[in-house]
């Protein structure tokens, strides 16, 4: 099942402190939605008002059409992968696996049939009959998902489920994350504070700060035509243009991202001496200072195989440059 | 220093169990003192012991009160420990320590507070007044007990069934509980070997019907027998008993 959500001027008051403001958002149907941000940014908030842990101040949450806002969890067409798994400790996986299903009164029989066949999605069909202090983080986290998607909710939400992992389970377990989803077509909201990890599995990325909404839409677009200034810096490294004054409030900026700077381009940046570089794989990250009054400096990664001499001058162009605004 | 610590090390055991093992020796004992030269073995003072209708009674009334005050105590004490877990009030600390408190108050305070309210209300002593008293001590050992073992993740463990649909009721049965089976188990076991053991309280709060402590208090009055030894090794057995029952059941299982 999947069903798509509406969030409506969604506010969040903790005492005096407000957690979240004005959100307005909308997911379509099986979309693999990513919440991304810096800690304490309202993210886990918002996911929390999403699965009914949490009653909004004011505002309203919407699924397939439906007014949530004062349903309990347990009600809800939604279900949530928790931070630590909550894995039952007692039960053996199938048993975990079912136990929403238990919950809604289907017999042992179809119940166990059904375990067995998440189970199988997520490769743990054969340890159906251990118990979860048995497994290690990554299976904990995959019979977590199981358990999760058993009762075939419209929503899955999975509040930063892979943040105990080690980097190389992490990667693999975001493409298996995606591969799921688009089989189960479940549409998902996770939270996160990677931008990597929001690229590399979302269809739709929400970039918040401060209990704000910074900007939304598909990878590429917060990338590369980030609608504020914060979300252009949380997405990856930012070079400012002509950064000679130092900027105030209010004041619009053109900024570029490192890859976009390079011997060829839209516009000209002028001469400019390569002060140092290093080699990170798949790109040389360079240093460069333009040759005129101001000294500015600009951070460019170029191609592997393009790298000239340090202490070298070259005309440097950017392309996809974007102007943005301001705000703190 | 080899012989040294283990010549420690017995002296310590020595220490320990040299009065239980005199009080079970001396319950073989054939004349009609339990003091040494050790003229056993026989087992006629057992024989006595079970053939003594008053002792068999209150030996009945004292499992009786122990197994039923500590299934009250352990309920009183899970619903406490669970809703000052779960749910900040105002207060919170403060109630947490009110309900510990009478742990600190020796016994016969206790008993002596609830003689006078008793009283007050009416209520002859009996096993029932016995049965709240043995209550009244134990509640604050199962909250505690209880209350330390719960921690957040149970608390997540509990939102996750409720997430899937699961009502209090069945979080609480299904997922809590089981959870605390061990400290559940250790909690009750407990309970029942305090309450089993208790005399200060059952001696002021029982009339006709009195526990086993209280039967032997009144053995003892009348002199030295091996009897009462017989009685003393027959309790220390079933104490032993409970400590192996936990030890297979529950400590065993933790372990693994």
């Amino acid at each position: 099942m999947t069903a798509d959500v509406s969030l409506q001027s969604i506010d969040q008051y903790f005492g005096d402190f407000q957690a979240l403001e004005n959100i307005n958002l909308h997911f379509d149907a099986g979309e693999f939605v990513v919440l991304l941000g810096p800690s304490g940014c309202g993210k886990s908030t918002l996911l929390f008002i999403l699965g009914g842990f949490l009653a909004p101040t004011s505002g309203q949450v919407l699924i397939g059409g439906e007014d949530m806002s004062r349903v309990a969890p347990k009600d809800r067409p939604t279900t949530t992968m928790f931070q630590d798994y909550a894995l039952f400790p007692h039960m053996s996986l199938r048993d975990n696996v079912g136990f929403g299903l238990r919950m809604r009164g289907q017999s042992r029989k179809a119940r166990h049939d059904r375990a067995d066949e998440m189970l199988d999605l997520v490769g743990l069909l054969d340890k159906a009959n251990h118990k979860p202090h048995e497994l290690s983080g990554g299976q904990r986290q995959r019979v977590a998902l199981a358990r999760a998607l058993a009762v075939d909710p419209e929503v899955l939400l999975l509040d930063e489920p892979l943040g105990a992992l080690d980097l190389k389970l992490r990667r693999q377990m975001q493409e298996e994350l995606k591969a799921i989803q688009r089989k189960v077509g479940t549409t998902f909201v996770h939270v996160t504070h990677d931008q990597e990890e929001a690229m590399a599995i979302a269809d739709r990325i929400v970039v918040m700060n401060h209990g704000k909404v910074e900007d939304a839409g598909p990878p590429e677009d917060v990338y590369l035509r980030p609608k504020t200034l914060f979300a252009a810096n949380f997405m990856g490294d930012l070079n400012r243009l002509s950064a000679a004054q130092p900027a105030r409030v209010g004041d619009y900026i053109e900024c570029v991202r490192p890859e976009n700077i390079g011997p060829a381009g839209e516009v000209a940046l002028g001469d400019a001496i390569l002060e140092n570089a290093a080699f990170f794989g798949t790109y040389h990250r360079c240093h460069f200072q333009v040759l005129d009054e101001v000294k500015t400096s600009y951070v460019a990664h170029l191609p592997i195989g393009e790298l000239p001499q340090v202490g070298d001058t070259v005309s440097l162009f950017a392309s996809n440059v974007v102007t943005l605004e301001v705000t703190e | 220093m080899r012989i040294l610590s283990w010549a420690y090390l017995a002296a310590i055991f020595v220490f320990i169990f040299l009065p239980v093992v005199v009080l079970v020796l001396f319950s073989f004992q054939d004349s009609r003192l339990p003091i040494p030269p050790f003229d056993g073995p026989t087992l006629k003072w057992y024989a006595t012991v079970l053939a003594d209708r008053n002792m068999m009674e209150a030996l009945a009334n004292s499992l009786l009160v122990a197994l039923i005050s500590a299934a009250i105590a352990l309920l009183l004490g899970f619903f406490a420990a669970q809703g000052l877990s779960r749910v900040k009030l105002p207060g919170s600390v403060l109630m947490r320590g009110v309900l510990i408190a009478p742990m600190t108050v020796s016994y016969l305070i206790i008993a002596l507070g609830l003689l006078t309210v008793f009283n007050n209300l009416g209520f002859r002593p009996s096993l029932w007044t016995t049965g709240i008293g043995h209550v009244v001590i134990n509640v604050p050992l199962c909250f505690a007990i209880l209350f330390a073992a719960m921690g957040d993740h149970q608390k997540n463990a509990e939102r996750a069934a409720r997430d899937l649909g699961a009502s209090e009721l069945q979080v609480v049965f299904l997922v809590s509980a089981p959870m605390l089976k061990p400290a559940l188990l250790a909690a009750y076991f407990l309970a029942v070997t305090f309450s089993w053991d208790e005399f200060i309280i059952a001696f002021l709060l029982t009339r006709f019907d009195v526990t086993l402590p209280v039967e032997i208090w009144s053995m003892l009055r009348s002199g030295l027998s091996p009897a009462t030894n017989a009685i003393g090794s027959l309790v220390f057995l079933v104490s032993i008993a409970i400590l192996i029952i936990l030890e297979l059941t529950v400590f065993r299982k933790s372990k693994s």
